[in-house]
């Protein structure tokens, strides 16, 4: 199975409940190296780029997908676009819904385009996750 | 409130550069941080497999390191809107104690009413490894 362009429009369910918490504020914005004072504290909001750890369970649900015969070490991160209605805060109980919005096939690469819905238990919309991914064809060593 | 003074900013006001280090280790603790296990990030038999010149650095961690460009200047990170980049090149970490050095920029490009546009550069030597990169932060 490969993808193809009748896969766009494909919605995956909701990631599990992820609950964002201070502990992993703090060793995603160390990992960054960054020591702004947001990420600590008694309320700490994480880094704008934490949303990927929660998207990446919604890309993950998109990579594992048996009928689109991807592999995640032939997967190419091509560009990301993250809008935010709001930081995440420690607490945030939140989901990530994947949407498969465009597959073009060139050649030996497929170019996937997706985006992912973070949002609160409650349905907050906090921030969108577009990104685009190439997938390389060639056969496995 | 925000750190930036808005009467006094102008297109083309150049925020302070960034220098940041990429060794394994910093691959291995974002790895960690951020679960993404691509083993393209940490093994040097897997990256050849694809074809990559070694491993490279997670695009995240770099898209991540290069706003802080942005946070840094303007303080509050909440402040940011959007936050756009195009993996342009990857960045090949060696195995070895210095690793990859990376410089980080970012001029002002657009200011409607508080939200400012700002275009982050991101290179290594003199390659460039994001392309388009652009936050829109609220600065009123």
């Amino acid at each position: 199975m490969s993808i193809t362009a009748d896969h766009a429009g494909r919605r995956y369910p909701p990631t599990p409940v992820y609950e964002v918490s201070a502990a992993k504020i703090a060793e995603f914005a160390s990992a960054l190296g960054d020591d702004n004072s947001a990420y600590t504290g008694e309320k700490p909001i994480a880094p704008p780029t934490f949303v990927a750890v929660i998207s990446s369970a919604a890309w993950e649900s998109m990579f594992d997908d048996p009928e689109l015969g991807l592999a995640l070490r032939r997967i190419v991160h091509g560009d990301q676009r993250f809008t935010y209605r709001r930081p995440l805060r420690a607490g945030d109980r939140v989901q990530a819904t994947l949407t498969i919005d465009k597959v073009r096939n060139r050649g030996a690469a497929d170019i996937i385009s997706s985006s992912v819905e973070v949002e609160t238990v409650s349905g907050e919309l906090i921030c969108t996750a577009e990104a685009t991914f190439f997938h390389s064809h060639e056969a496995d060593a | 409130m925000s750190v930036v003074d808005l009467s006094q900013l102008t297109v083309g006001t150049r925020l302070p550069s960034l220098t940041v280090r990429f060794t394994r280790e910093t691959l291995v603790r974002y790895a960690g941080a951020s679960t993404d296990f691509n083993p393209i990030h940490y093994s040097g038999f897997y990256a050849a497999q694809v074809g990559l010149p070694g491993v490279i650095g997670h695009g995240m961690l770099t898209m991540g390191s290069a706003l802080r460009v942005v946070t840094d200047w303007v303080g509050d990170p909440s402040r940011v809107r959007s936050y756009f980049v195009r993996f342009t090149k990857p960045v090949v970490v060696p195995d070895d104690a210095d690793g990859t050095e990376l410089v980080f920029g970012g001029v002002v490009e657009a200011i409607d009413d508080a939200l400012v546009t700002i275009a982050i550069e991101a290179v290594t030597g003199d390659v460039k490894v994001l392309g388009a990169a652009r936050a829109v932060v609220d600065c009123a």
